[in-house]
């Protein structure tokens, strides 16, 4: 495998729930070490097509590769070694709630690795450290931690294979503005410091204004779009679409900045 | 991923220092250097370590070249600084050299956090004796808190009595169906086998003195004064004591309780109450289901195994079977229901905000309820006992 195909290609995607199509068509490819967020009005399936890229939910047609693995035509162990690949940060952040934090940051390590148990409490600290958790709170039951400190441990969980590529489903949402621009932050030097690739689902202006490199913009099925994807660049390239929903979506933040 | 096999070029070393796949010690003139190579990242990271680990350092390593590092990652580096710790603390990056940048940050980024560590201190494990102290408080507060309950309990069921407009007939209706109705099949199966199996093991020593037909007596008594009364409760314990947890603690994980507090509405009117009277007026009953399920279990084996047929049963059972035992059979099952069905809903009114919590209330709810089924029923027996019935 080359270092440069991209991590994440999907190819023609279709997805039908009964007579229902959300997606009708969707194409898109993620480069290596790049931030790519992905927009969309509710019902455009951003969170089903998540769930479609990560091997979770078949879809109707077409084709997922992630990280040159065929997501849906490859078999179970082959799967299973991709999935070690990638992490995967879940809306309310998943944590078991059985076990402290440090016990879930190393529930992957402990599961997949050889190493000593030194070793694994040592990367653990690490895992914490470069979510931004204090040390203390790894000895933390999940239901004490704040919510944006919940996100946080669970991305020291989702890294701590040290991934080539992380998914984050609305990672923001819940948050405060302070907390959230914290951990648009924190996820920016996860590509820069560590060179992974992330691809994130969110409603967040902020985050796109801040932190991301592409935005990909899904279309509704109903709507101008047609389920396929309705706009892919920078920021400045897709505000510059001419579509409605993009309109109405970047107008209503500018409204809230003027006041008017 | 691309994985360079082989070990790389040895240029000069010293004696006695060892090179291997991942890295080769070039000992020069007055300084050692550690030559990385190959990609360090996680999936060889025990043998990465194992080989750090065979490494006799002279403690003078004073250069990490990275010129031949393939890739490494976060946790290589971690491992790579942990067993150089004269390295960690070093200030200057001018030990190592060679690293591309991506690299280079990596390491970087691994030092600052060694560099920044503190060892947490481990939380401090009480004392046995202390625990034992910790464990009888909280049980006694345990104890307080359902006392508590039951008085707010009794406290809506006032209120209800004066307002009758406030009880909630449509969950009691609901409760009805789910605790009594639903449970018959389950309370007449167990019954019905339990009265078989007393039959059959008095039957076993009445048969030796002849005295077949006094088996009728005891299993009269006993199934409808102590058994029925129990395996039911226990039963209902298990099924709608659990239940009331889990649904209620569910309800406040979901912010629904608070949600019905701010609609200027009572959790205990609106959940508890109707509960706590359903399972009130429904474990009587199956009780009652339950001793003529027992009954009609000895019954059936009366015949093949005693040779006392349906008539004779029936005719000894009128005279052996003083009907007070019943009614005091089925006088402890509405104080049984009050006890399971107070603790199952505090149990869930209470539980914590987390899932964890959740499980460990609702079996809790379980234990507790047969605990205090079997203590209740043992005080009942002391009590008729004192009052000859």
């Amino acid at each position: 495998m080359s270092a440069d195909a991209p991590a994440i290609e999907v190819d023609a995607i279709v997805t039908r729930f009964g007579a229902q199509t959300v997606h009708n068509g969707v194409s898109f490819a993620v480069a290596r070490g790049t931030l790519v967020a992905l927009i969309g009005g509710s019902g455009t399936g951003k969170s089903v097509l998540l769930r479609e890229i990560i091997g979770l939910q078949r879809p109707s047609a077409g084709r997922v590769h992630l990280l040159g693995t065929d997501m849906w035509s490859v078999a179970p162990d082959a799967l299973d070694a991709v999935r070690r690949r990638f992490g995967m940060l879940f809306q309310d952040g998943a944590l078991f709630s059985s076990l402290t934090v440090a016990q879930n940051v190393a529930v992957p390590l402990r599961e997949h690795t050889h190493l000593t148990g030194a070793t694994i409490d040592a990367l653990v600290a690490l895992r914490l450290w470069q979510a931004g958790l204090p040390a203390d709170a790894g000895a933390k039951m999940p239901s004490e931690l704040s919510g944006g400190m919940r996100k946080r441990a669970a991305i020291a969980r989702a890294i701590a294979l040290e991934p080539e590529v992380l998914f984050l489903d609305e990672p923001t949402s819940g948050l405060d503005p302070i907390t959230a621009r914290g951990f648009d932050r924190l996820v920016r030097s996860l590509v820069d410091d560590l060179g992974l690739t992330v691809f994130l689902v969110t409603h967040d202006l902020d985050t796109l204004r801040g932190v991301v490199d592409r935005v990909i913009v899904l279309g509704s099925a109903q709507g101008q779009g047609q389920g396929r994807v309705l706009a892919d660049g920078t920021l400045q390239e897709v505000m510059a679409v001419d579509d409605a929903w993009i309109r109405e979506y970047f107008s209503v933040r500018r409204i809230a900045r003027d006041g008017s | 991923m691309s994985d360079p096999e082989g070990a790389p070029a040895r240029i000069r070393g010293g004696p006695g220092l060892s090179d291997t796949r991942w890295f080769a010690v070039v000992a020069e003139a007055e300084r050692t250097t550690l030559r990385l190579t190959g990609a360090w990242r996680l999936p060889h990271l025990a043998e990465i370590e194992a080989a750090l680990a065979g490494l006799a350092l002279p403690a003078a390593v004073a250069v990490i070249d990275g010129s031949a590092l393939g890739s490494i990652d976060s946790a290589a580096a971690l491992v790579l600084l942990r067993a150089l710790p004269a390295l960690r603390a070093a200030q200057d990056a001018s030990c190592w050299v060679g690293f591309s940048a991506a690299n280079g940050r990596i390491v970087e980024q691994v030092r600052k956090h060694l560099a920044a560590s503190v060892a947490v201190p481990e939380p401090r494990q009480p004392r046995p004796l202390a625990r034992l102290g910790r464990q009888v408080s909280a049980l006694g507060g345990l104890l307080g808190g359902h006392v508590n309950f039951l008085g707010a309990t009794l406290v809506a069921f006032g209120q209800a009595l004066l307002q009758p407009r406030r009880l909630r007939l449509r969950e009691l209706t609901v409760q009805l169906e789910q605790a009594g109705l639903m449970a018959i099949p389950v309370v007449a199966l167990v019954t019905l086998l339990i009265g078989v199996v007393i039959t059959y093991l008095l039957g076993l020593q009445a048969e030796k003195y002849g005295a077949n037909i006094f088996v009728v007596d005891g299993v009269g008594i006993g199934a409808t004064r102590e058994f029925a009364p129990i395996i039911v409760a226990v039963i209902v314990a298990g099924r709608s004591g659990a239940a009331f947890t889990a649904q209620l603690g569910s309800m406040r994980l979901t912010e629904e309780t608070d949600a019905i507090r701010t609609l200027g509405l009572s959790p205990m009117q609106v959940l508890v109450l109707p509960r706590v009277l359903a399972l009130m007026v429904v474990l009587p009953l199956l009780v009652f289901v339950g001793d003529v399920m027992s009954l009609t279990g000895a019954m059936a084996i009366a015949g093949p195994m005693l040779d006392v047929t349906p008539v004779a049963f029936l005719a000894r059972l009128r005279e052996a079977l003083d009907t007070r035992h019943v009614f005091v059979g089925l006088a402890k099952a509405p104080v049984f229901a009050l006890v399971i069905a107070v603790i199952g809903c505090r149990m869930g009114m209470t539980v914590g905000r987390d899932t964890r919590a959740l499980g460990a209330a609702t079996t809790s709810t379980v234990v507790q309820s047969i605990v205090a089924v079997i203590l209740l029923d043992a005080v009942f027996a002391v009590l008729m006992q004192a009052l000859d019935l």
